[in-house]
């Protein structure tokens, strides 16, 4: 990373972790993953279950859907704020390449947005302690780098937003529109045309490396279940088609090209417009 | 032989379907000299500054320190741009957005062209100052490594009258250790007995040039 790059993220995770916003949506985050976990585990000891299993499960529905969205707001906000403010203006007459203005309050905020991540994972983590099994570690761990990783591609998508938007208000209403798209819009549209169109494990297979939030949570699953049963006919075609291992690189690679390409759409119009 | 630190050759600037903001403007600024690019709201200036910034698009050829518009960061590293308005991030100290830009310069925060007693206390809080305390930041960013062309679009449009005689005082320095300024404002008069010349922008075209600035003498 470049010099340059290094300053601007360091300069923007220093103003994102004084952030008001940011550090409130960071405390939600840790209370609901406290509140998540010891739902889930009051609930399986009344069934007479135990392990940290089902409480997991609970928590990847919640550490896929809010970091999302707070990484889609955030990184929404970057450019078109900095460009509002006379901030951008100001960071272009620098000598520095364009890139550094992208990837520089990308890193920023995607860091930002990890040490919240890693403050409310490690609430839970804190209860879980007392009942954790060696084995869960790993799924455990999954779990955390699969919202890690939806986390940085959802920032990534909100800094493409924001090079794209007019205004604050057209990123902030762009990145919920989105949010709501790729949390509900997707998998209700798939409901109703799946059947219709006879969608095999093919179609649903594409409709998830479309869809980063997606690809997180089977990501997640496929960790806490390798065989793939979690995930029914579509995880035994996944890990008969490709394996656990491909399975997982696979979603992976999709979801890092969910990084890659929003920044260099970015980069891309950042170089073609107006600062 | 004088020598040119800034030529702009037919500049049009355009947004959308818009009327031309920059109707081909024809600019030569002699190195060492304070020049006032003046002209009411909507006449260009703010945008001719930005095309010669570099960080606005147009047609047309500029040239700064004899160097394209499209040199990049050998183009930046030889102006300093103050914008009209600018909101630093209000958790920072002055101290810390100082530094931060004087990083991205690659130069020491001291290598700032103000005076002593310019800047408001280094470990105060953005959202603390008050518009003109925060413009003499801005301004000190703007002059951060000396570079040889300053462009700043209404630098004073904030500040009382000591304030102003300050960054005149500033600029004057400036000017006479050889970098180049242009000073965009909606009142030349403000800039009396500062700038060695004023042109005149009129719905993106150039309607005077005076060899020095027009309005009242603040000393007569």
């Amino acid at each position: 990373m470049a010099d340059s790059t290094r300053t601007i993220a360091a300069w923007e995770f220093q103003a994102a972790a004084r952030s008001r916003w940011v550090i409130a949506t960071a405390l939600v985050f840790a209370v609901l993953c406290l509140a998540v976990t010891m739902l889930g585990m009051r609930s399986l000891r009344e069934i007479g279950l135990s392990g940290v299993g089902p409480a997991s499960a609970a928590l990847i529905n919640l550490g896929i859907l809010l970091p999302g969205a707070m990484g889609l707001l955030l990184g929404g906000n970057t450019l078109v704020a900095a460009r509002e403010q006379g901030v951008l203006p100001m960071l272009a007459v620098q000598p520095v390449p364009r890139t550094s203005l992208v990837v520089g309050p990308f890193a920023g905020i995607a860091g930002a947005l990890v040490v919240s991540i890693l403050f409310g994972y490690g609430v839970a983590a804190v209860v879980l302690s007392g009942i954790a099994r060696s084995s869960d570690i790993g799924p455990l761990l999954a779990l955390v780098g699969a919202t890690i990783a939806v986390a940085v591609a959802c920032v990534a998508i909100g800094v493409c937003i924001s090079s794209l938007s007019r205004s604050r208000l057209q990123a902030t209403s762009s990145a919920i529109s989105l949010w709501f798209l790729l949390a509900l819009g997707m998998d209700l549209a798939l409901v109703a045309v799946a059947p219709a169109m006879r969608m095999g494990p093919v179609g649903l297979l594409v409709a998830v490396l479309c869809n980063p939030l997606e690809a997180g949570r089977v990501l997640a699953l496929l960790a806490a279940s390798p065989d793939g049963t979690v995930l029914g006919p579509f995880g035994a075609y996944l890990v008969d088609t490709f394996g656990t291992k491909g399975s997982a690189a696979l979603l992976i690679s999709s979801i890092l090209a969910w990084v890659i390409v929003p920044l260099a759409v970015a980069r891309w119009v950042l170089a073609r417009s107006d600062l | 032989m004088t020598t040119l630190a800034v030529v702009a050759r037919d500049v049009y600037k355009r947004y959308g379907r818009r009327a031309p903001v920059l109707a081909g403007v024809d600019l030569e600024v002699e190195a060492g000299s304070i020049v006032a690019l003046a002209g009411s709201n909507g006449s260009g200036k703010s945008t001719m500054l930005r095309c010669i910034a570099g960080i606005a698009r147009f047609e047309g050829n500029i040239e700064v320190c004899g160097r394209p518009t499209t040199a990049g960061r050998e183009l930046r590293r030889n102006i300093g741009y103050l914008p009209q308005s600018v909101m630093l991030p209000p958790h920072a100290t002055v101290f810390e957005s100082l530094a931060f830009f004087a990083r991205l310069r690659g130069v020491a925060p001291s290598s700032t062209a103000v005076p002593p007693g310019f800047l408001p206390d280094r470990n105060a809080r953005i959202g603390t100052l008050s518009g003109g305390q925060r413009q003499r930041l801005t301004l000190a960013i703007a002059l951060l490594g000396r570079p040889p062309v300053v462009l700043l679009d209404e630098p004073v449009s904030n500040l009382d009258a000591a304030g102003r005689e300050a960054v005149w005082a500033t600029l004057r320095e400036v000017r006479d250790d050889g970098a180049t300024v242009l000073i965009a404002s909606p009142s030349p008069a403000d800039l009396a007995g500062v700038g060695d010349r004023t042109v005149l922008l009129h719905e993106g075209r150039i309607v005077d040039d005076s060899p020095a600035v027009k309005g009242a003498d603040p000393n007569g």
